[in-house]
């Protein structure tokens, strides 16, 4: 009733819509004026992509596979640059499993009997954290991967 | 021994829901009269309780980060030397095992309700080993049921072993996925085979992701160029300001040149005097 575009309030769609824009607005507070280098562009232009791709993985939060692996990804990337002499601060839950099964799928190759190796490894590189899943996994994660994208790019900031 | 075998699956497990198990007894208790009362307490489990008592009995550890077909081939491995030990079994150590399983269970059902298609099987699968043999092959049909708990049972003239047996139910639930999938993707047509379905499926995310990205890029630039114009805009400001200021200096200097001028002149004159 008071806003008609978002029809319910905890859904997907407006809980992204809102942290990517409070994201973005942070952004622009940051640099109001600056200097129009490739550099400095290309470095807000980092930054809103990894505001678009962190406020996706937080609206799902841990309940799939992929955004806890892209929470993971961009925890130990920003602690990286934080301190690049730290070790692992990071959990130790989830990450150290993932890695755990990363590490021992790397040397053996998923055959699953099924027959689409090749097929199947492109789309765990494609899909975050598709390196320990099995295909029956895989194809799940898959569609709420794509679920979540059209989200982010049909949402009304403007993407779409 | 009835009033033992209810007694033993309600007390250590009340939180379980008996009703999906019932149809499930009936069913197999007019198959396996003769271990229905052993049996009974295993489908009480849904299942699960075969595989965790030869978890717990064959293997120290049940990690929860345990593949599925991992937890097969174990199962597999010890099914056949269970047969004896099972049997052999008192009720009491039952009741024991499934306590202890129960951690075991608790733990892993989160991570295994996908699992639990194959871990029924295998229970059907060693009932099926357990001697009937052709009875219970000729009087199978295939049932799904409508909850999480799948059992597939095989069909006349194929194969019983549980590889087979669990290939074929990972097969269906791949099926099942892609089938969703390409109800998703646009452009998959139910024609095409898997590998061209798989392929479509790597074209339409690769280029979903190139469109995110391309549209953060025009955010970037949309908000760099709002920046930029604004910033223009302050320097516009910014000029005008100074140029107001400029005419104030001139007039300012232009009243007071002449003091300042003459001052400068009589300096210098006076200079040029002294020499």
């Amino acid at each position: 009733m008071n806003n008609p575009h978002h029809l319910n309030p905890t859904s997907l769609k407006s809980r992204f819509t809102t942290r990517f824009l409070r994201a973005l607005t942070k952004i622009r507070a940051q640099k109001p004026i600056s200097s129009s280098s490739p550099t400095e562009i290309f470095r807000r232009y980092r930054r809103i992509k990894v505001a678009a791709d962190k406020s996706m993985a937080y609206s799902v939060r841990s309940r799939r596979i992929w955004s806890r692996a892209m929470l993971w990804k961009l925890r130990s990337r920003s602690y990286r640059r934080q301190d690049p002499c730290s070790g692992r601060r990071s959990g130790k839950t989830n990450q150290a499993i993932m890695k755990k099964s990363s590490n021992e799928n790397t040397t053996t190759r998923r055959e699953d009997g099924v027959g689409f190796v090749e097929e199947a490894d492109e789309l765990r590189q494609l899909v975050p954290g598709g390196e320990t899943m099995n295909l029956c996994n895989l194809l799940d994660e898959t569609a709420h991967y794509i679920k979540c994208l059209t989200t982010q790019l049909f949402s009304p900031i403007g993407k779409g | 021994m009835a009033d033992f075998s209810e007694q033993s699956y309600r007390q250590p497990f009340p939180f379980l829901d008996i009703d999906p198990t019932m149809e499930s007894l009936t069913q197999f208790a007019e198959l396996n009269p003769q271990s229905f009362i052993l049996d009974n307490s295993a489908f009480n489990f849904q299942t699960f309780f075969p595989l965790s008592i030869n978890d717990s009995l064959f293997s120290n550890q049940a990690s929860q980060g345990e593949t599925m077909s991992g937890f097969i081939h174990n199962s597999n491995q010890s099914s056949v030397s269970a047969q004896p030990i099972f049997s052999a079994k008192t009720e009491v150590e039952e009741i024991s095992n499934k306590r202890k399983a129960l951690d075991i269970l608790e733990s892993s059902s989160g991570n295994s309700s996908s699992s639990s298609p194959q871990v029924s099987e295998t229970g059907i699968k060693r009932r099926n080993n357990s001697g009937r043999g052709k009875r219970a092959k000729s009087n199978e049909k295939e049932m799904e049921k409508p909850k999480e708990v799948v059992h597939v049972r095989a069909r006349r003239g194929q194969a019983t072993d549980s590889h087979s047996l669990a290939e074929r139910v990972r097969r269906g639930k791949i099926n099942e996925r892609l089938r969703c999938l390409q109800d998703i993707v646009p452009g998959c047509y139910k024609t095409m085979g898997m590998a061209l379905m798989l392929d479509e499926i790597i074209n339409y995310v690769q280029s979903l992701q190139n469109q995110v990205e391309f549209l953060s890029m025009k955010l970037t630039a949309a908000s760099t160029y709002y920046d930029f114009n604004s910033e223009s805009d302050a320097m516009e400001r910014m000029q005008r300001r100074k140029a107001e200021e400029a005419k104030e200096l001139e007039r300012l200097m232009r009243e007071g040149y002449v003091g300042i001028g003459g001052v400068a002149c009589f300096h210098s004159s006076s200079t040029y005097g002294s020499l």
